[in-house]
């Protein structure tokens, strides 16, 4: 069971069965995360403090429903994928964005 | 992958669902596309199958478990799901080898099914893409389809609104119920929809600090509740849902302020504060400013329909701000002004969730009629009772909430970024309306200063783009026009179109 409780500020995982434990890749560091989280919850959780920029601006998800585009990464390879629609599979490498 | 349906259905939430499920049930045979993982829309989300448990659905909804349970089991209904449809096209006569895919004037066609009568489409060619699995990519032929696409929060440009922690209502309640994410430590939250006041409570219910919520409306006058009274019956478990909320939050000491806008968010980097102020009746601000210490600002005005299909396919748009900005005109069928593309749920007027489902079956059936399908005119009638019922509730909250736009509006400074992607202030725009007087529309500004032109291609700042080339002009919002979308509505990696081009899509 992840710890419900966090640094001040931060994204919190509540007290609730999750998956099996995996790990993905965010910018090569590696974040710890439950099966059937999005990416955008394994991100939030781990307190990463961007996951795009706008004109050097960092931004974090602002819809969770795929309509802003702020939560885009880049997912195995893939560009502008929204972490908020994308669910981990151990062993994932999502890069930040920058622009 | 080629494959050809009667009816494909985007979005799968109630409206989707329902749609689905009443033209299946008719005999159709159906695909519904859906860019979440799951059915259920906005409002059914749920946490995904991995975490165990079982499924938790929203109280208030007594129809949601077998309605999605009876969609999801039905042999009639194909589903793709994490895909997102980026386009659709209309396939031309001679193209089809389908022939006529109509058969709007066969027996069994229900009242007025001749909607369509115009010249009859061959059908549509679907564009989705799937980043994640290459077989949910491609293009999928339809004689129908049916735009159920559903609603997002509406944006508020504020100073500071783009510092990470401005979430939307929307997104905070999503992390909460389907990911058991709780986004922040100490909230604040503002806005005017009864949303928020529920989002409030649930934050308090995970532990979070609510540090004070601002509606911008006052508390409901006495005229305003007895207007709403005819429209209660039937909706007392929502009605008292909500007063449940205010009364858990008051009792654990949240400061509620009533007549109260947040004038700009405060941090470096991340949000650490909030400026709040007492606004009139109107929701213009009146007095000073004060502070308020958070990790994250949660922002509940209400929504917008997802409208960039219907768009995209040049369905005609009517302006009706208290249903929510942009809604796609369509007849008593549900059929939009482009024959063969129909329309449920939230596209069609922002309503909630009952009203979508009664949308999405009468239109699955309308649909099903139109396909020459027998369709019981007892079916049509319940369906039709059902939205009846539905819009005199959502008509109360519709006037009781109805966001004041220009005041919103006013909350931006000059600084502010009205277009996020582009990082496009307000001074950039009111300075191109200055010098060109002649620029009336907000595409002009779009085009001009490249507000809308980002990733999320305009949905986040075209109300606001929008109102500033009226107030500008001195014209009304629904004069200053709209965004144009094209294809791709969402942007889609280059392997979607890789995926269009192995596929000729042949209709067997
Ligand atoms: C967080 C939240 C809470 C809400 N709470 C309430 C409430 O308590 N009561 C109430 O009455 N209303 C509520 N609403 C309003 C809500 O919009 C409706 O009640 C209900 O969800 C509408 O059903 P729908 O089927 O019209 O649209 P939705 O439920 O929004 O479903 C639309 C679906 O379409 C999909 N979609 C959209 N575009 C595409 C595309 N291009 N490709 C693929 N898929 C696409 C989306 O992923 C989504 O799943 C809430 C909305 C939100 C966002
Ligand atoms: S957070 Fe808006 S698209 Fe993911």
């Amino acid at each position: 069971m992840p710890d419900a409780e966090a640094t001040s500020g931060r994204a919190a995982r509540l007290p609730s069965e999750r998956g099996e434990p995996a790990e993905i890749t965010v910018d090569g560091r590696p974040v710890g995360c439950f099966a059937g989280e999005t990416v955008a919850t394994a991100m939030l959780a781990a307190g990463v403090p961007a996951f795009s920029h706008r004109n050097g601006e960092p931004r974090i998800p602002l819809c969770n429903m795929g309509t802003c585009f702020e939560c885009g990464v880049t997912v195995d390879g893939v560009p502008l994928t929204r972490a908020c629609l994308t669910t981990v599979r151990d062993g994932m490498r999502v890069e930040t964005s920058e622009r | 992958m080629s494959a050809a349906h009667d009816l494909v259905v985007v979005g799968a939430g109630p409206a989707g669902a329902a749609a689905a499920l009443a033209a299946a049930d008719a005999g159709l045979d159906v695909l519904v596309v859906d860019e979440q993982r799951a059915a259920g829309g906005q409002i059914l989300r749920t946490t995904p199958p991995e975490f165990g448990g079982r499924r938790k659905l929203p109280t208030g909804y007594p129809w949601a478990g077998e309605l999605l349970d009876r969609a999801r089991s039905h042999p009639g209904i194909a589903w793709r799901h994490g895909a997102t449809v980026f386009g659709i096209l209309p396939v031309t006569a001679d193209a089809s080898s389908a022939g006529g895919a109509d058969a709007s004037a066969g027996p069994g066609s229900a009242d007025g099914a001749d909607a369509s009568a115009g010249p009859a489409s061959a059908g549509f060619d679907v564009l989705t893409s799937d980043p994640a699995d290459p077989a949910g990519s491609g293009r999928v032929r339809a004689r129908r389809v049916l735009i159920a696409s559903g609603a997002y929060d509406m944006p508020v440009a504020i100073p500071g609104w783009t510092l990470p922690g401005v979430m939307m209502a929307g997104a905070v309640q999503g992390f909460l119920k389907s990911q058991r994410l709780r986004v922040a430590d100490r909230v604040v939250l503002a806005g005017s929809h009864p949303l928020l006041l529920i989002v409030a409570d649930q934050l308090l219910a995970a532990g979070a600090r609510i540090e004070e919520v601002a509606i911008a409306r006052g508390i409901p006058s006495p005229v305003e509740l007895l207007r709403a009274l005819p429209a209660v019956p039937g909706h007392v478990r929502l009605l008292g849902e909500l007063a449940g909320c205010v009364l858990r939050l008051l009792r654990a000491g949240v400061r509620i302020s009533t007549g109260t806008v947040p004038t700009e968010v405060l941090g470096d980097g991340r949000v650490q504060g909030v400026r709040l102020a007492r606004a009139d009746r109107g929701w213009r601000q009146t007095g000073p400013a004060r502070t308020v210490e958070a990790d994250a600002l949660v922002l509940g005005y209400g929504f917008h329909p997802s409208t960039e299909l219907a768009r995209q396919l040049g369905c005609a748009l009517d302006w009706d701000s208290a249903q929510g900005g942009w809604i796609v005109r369509h007849d008593a069928q549900l059929e939009t002004t482009v024959p063969g593309v129909h329309v449920a749920g939230e596209p069609s007027g922002v309503a909630g969730a009952e009203q979508s489902r009664a949308e999405g079956e009468l239109a699955g059936l309308t649909i099903a009629a139109a396909l020459g399908r027998p369709v019981p005119e007892r079916a049509l009638a319940g369906a039709r009772r059902r939205i009846r019922s539905a819009s005199r509730f959502s008509g109360v909250v519709q006037r009781m909430f109805a966001p004041r736009r220009e005041a919103l509006l006013e909350l931006a400074t000059p600084a502010t970024e009205i277009c996020r992607c582009e990082t496009v202030t307000r001074s950039t725009i009111d300075g191109f309306l200055d010098e060109n007087p002649f620029a009336g529309t907000a595409d002009a500004v779009k085009l001009a200063c490249r507000s809308g032109m980002g990733p999320c291609q305009g949905r986040y700042c075209e109300s606001a783009v929008a109102g500033l080339v009226a107030k500008a002009r001195g014209t009304g919002v629904g004069e200053a026009g709209r965004f144009a979308a094209h294809i791709p509505v969402k942007p889609v990696p280059l392997q979607a179109y890789v995926a269009l081009a192995d596929d000729p899509a042949e209709v067997p």
